[in-house]
């Protein structure tokens, strides 16, 4: 019964991996078929381009609180049934729906040096910032853009948490007199941890593998590579520059970061479960 | 405990060794009676008459053939080309951009010198699509990088829009005059992907470069030291650094966004294309006709000798692994028939390979191409490697934002250069 199965992950997930992961120690161009040892990883190493994005990648992981506080806070708003929390929960959850194509064509109106944000904070007398053109802001614009347009199903996935919250702890809270952010810090944040913990888990892995599209409308990996990640990496060396063993050598290596990110996510979810 | 360690050393082995590659595969040729199109051309519009006429005229030759072109999304080309090429299986007939998309991939491709003597007189841009001495695509467009101006904004700012500049003292002259005239900024530039630098390059290097200098760099014996190499790249940060581009350059795309600026009339100059996008005919549809401008680069050095840049544009190119090729090099024949390319040009407005085909109705900016298509030299920045001119982008975005300088790049760029 279980041979099937082993057979198709065999053949469908195992066997092409390791042809990827073997095609990455031949060579490009004249060297094409040559086995060639660590040599592509030597020059993707010495790459200061790959290196960026490496740092890009640290830089998401960074930036991931703000992606999970941003939905965790609006879910909890919602749930406090705040004036209209019924058109916010469709409201928030929208953009979700969205293709990235989409939305990047959106912001990038949006956030063009004359578009209209900047005439805004001209008029303000902030003066116009370069969203999309300056190396220092760009990799924030975009994962902005990302957290707009994905925050949405964290937000589901907190409100499905919420529902199995006990209200009595928050009923309690009130009678005794706590403010809001005691009652957030108190009762919300420890009764939700193990949805947390997912929320931060699934945010992480959707900032490495889903940018992507988001990247090539915005800012094609712009200014000055300031934006790059693996991903985009992998598929310019690929497609532009003809280099497929290079781009399976990068390709392994953001396997490798993945299979990090999926052992952290498999050593939380086993802590959530031994703490509840 | 021993069995794992020793499958993992086994199979760690196996993958270092790095025994075969994808690229290896054998080629499986075309099914009988069909021949296979890649390119990303058939599928507009513009080019629909263009195909249909190509269509006809190979199969007035080859009636029992079928010819299928699979119409393929330009941005993912490439990535789906390398793919075929990596398999050893795709396409028998397949479109390239002249220059390094091609060259880098020659290998994959079939020598078409002794299929296209008979057209090597009437077409031009063949060096484009040539490699080690090799033609491996016939040529469909000539591209260019003309130099447009808006002559209205010329108007008004006092200036005689049928004297535009000759030398870059008399050109930031004129841009001054046209920034305190009007609200238009000097030149329309999007360097988002890093385009504006090859446009630049080629566009505004002609007033530059010694026409020795120019040949050489054609050559691919290029000096980056050469104090007027560096001097093309210290314009390219003065144009950033004395606002004469539109403000966001790094932020603003090249397609379709730094051509809309100018045929909105908010730049007075852009280094345009002369095919089939951002163009003449484009521009056309926004300013009047009468409008438009074609000047050419001005001169910045001492003995420059200012021409018209332009290459071949596009070409059709035969795949190594057709079972074919001498039908797939006849269909390449047919899309370079002189009629079809007429057709490419009455519906796209493209500047065709075909310097016979008759471009009198086009009006004066193209007539002021192809005048200029005679003494034209080829692009500088078509002569250089896909992994330089991605480097350039780069380095060119750094210039602007000032966190890299121009001996900093330069010396960047002759290095990626050298490893070719």
């Amino acid at each position: 019964m279980v041979a099937p199965a082993v057979l198709v992950v065999a053949t469908l997930r195992l066997w092409p991996l390791l042809l990827g992961v073997n095609y990455s120690f031949t060579g490009d161009g004249a060297r094409d078929g040559v086995p060639v040892g660590l040599d592509n990883y030597a020059e993707l190493f010495d790459d200061p381009l790959f290196r960026t994005a490496l740092e890009n990648v640290g830089l998401l992981v960074l930036l991931l609180p703000v992606a999970v506080a941003v939905p965790g806070m609006l879910a909890t708003f919602i749930f406090l049934r705040v004036p209209g929390h019924r058109l916010f929960r469709s409201v928030y959850f929208f953009p979700a729906v969205l293709s990235p194509v989409i939305v990047g064509a959106i912001f990038n109106l949006l956030l063009a040096f004359d578009g209209p944000l900047n005439s805004l904070l001209e008029k303000a007398g902030i003066g116009a910032v370069d969203w999309l053109g300056d190396p220092d802001v760009a990799m924030f614009t975009v994962v902005g853009v990302h957290v707009w347009a994905t925050f949405g199903m964290a937000l589901v996935v907190f409100l499905a948490g919420f529902s199995t919250l006990d209200t009595t702890l928050l009923d309690a809270a009130r009678v005794d007199g706590a403010s809001l952010a005691r009652v957030i810090r108190h009762v919300i944040v420890p009764g939700l941890s193990r949805t947390i913990q997912f929320v931060f888990v699934t945010t992480m892995i959707g900032m490495l593998t889903s940018m992507f599209g988001l990247l090539y409308v915005m800012t094609s990996g712009g200014p000055e590579g300031s934006t790059y990640l693996p991903e985009y990496y992998i598929w310019i060396q690929q497609g532009q520059m003809n280099r497929p063993a290079l781009a399976s050598a990068a390709s392994t290596v953001l396997f490798l970061i993945m299979l990090v990110v999926g052992l952290a996510q498999i050593g939380l979810l086993r802590r959530a479960g031994r703490e509840n | 405990m021993k069995r794992p360690a020793l499958w993992s050393v086994v199979l760690a082995a196996g993958l270092l060794s790095g025994c075969g590659s994808a690229g290896s595969g054998s080629s499986s040729g075309t099914a009988d009676g069909t021949l296979v199109v890649w390119d990303w051309k058939s599928g507009e519009e513009t080019a629909a008459s263009y195909i249909e006429q190509a269509k006809a005229d190979f199969a007035a030759q080859h009636p029992d053939v079928k010819v299928e072109f699979v119409a393929q999304p330009f941005d993912q080309y490439y990535t789906l080309l390398g793919t075929a090429i990596q398999a050893g299986k795709g396409p028998d007939v397949m479109l390239f951009n002249g220059g390094g998309q091609i060259r880098d991939r020659a290998d994959a491709l079939l020598p078409l010198d002794e299929y296209v003597t008979g057209d090597r007189q009437r077409l031009a841009g063949w060096e484009a699509f040539t490699a080690k001495g090799k033609t491996y695509a016939a040529p469909v467009t000539l591209q260019g990088h003309p130099l447009y101006y808006n002559k209205a904004l010329y108007e008004e700012a006092g200036l005689d829009p049928d004297r535009p500049a000759t030398t870059w003292r008399e050109f930031t002259d004129d841009c001054e005059a046209i920034t305190e005239a009007t609200d238009a900024s000097c030149l329309s530039l999007g360097n988002k992907e890093g385009f504006g630098i090859q446009f630049f390059l080629s566009g505004l290097g002609p007033g530059v470069l010694t026409p020795r200098e120019y040949d050489a760099w054609i050559a691919g014996d290029r000096d980056w030291n050469s104090p007027r190499v560096r001097r093309i790249f210290e314009l390219w940060k003065e144009t950033g650094d004395t606002g004469l581009n539109n403000e966001g350059a790094n932020s603003t795309a090249l397609f379709n966004d730094a051509f809309a600026l100018f045929q909105s009339g908010k730049a007075a100059h852009v280094v345009g294309l002369m095919s089939d996008v951002g163009h003449w005919k484009d521009f056309g549809e926004f300013l009047d006709p009468d409008d438009i401008g074609v000047m050419q680069a001005p001169r910045a050095e001492a003995g420059a000798e200012p021409v018209l840049p332009y290459d071949g544009g596009i070409g059709y190119a035969v795949a190594k692994w057709t079972k074919k090729p001498a039908l797939a090099a006849d269909l390449v024949r047919s899309l370079t028939s002189k009629d079809a390319l007429q057709a490419f040009y009455a519906d796209a407005g493209a500047v065709v390979s075909d310097t016979t085909v008759d471009v009198s109705d086009g009006g004066a900016a193209l007539s002021a191409i192809t005048s200029e298509i005679g003494a034209g030299r080829p692009a500088l920045h078509v002569a250089l490697s896909t992994e330089t001119l991605d480097l350039m982008g780069r380095l060119s975005q750094q210039i602007l934002s000032g966190s890299t300088g121009v001996d900093e790049a330069l010396e960047q760029l002759a290095d990626s250069d050298r490893k070719g």
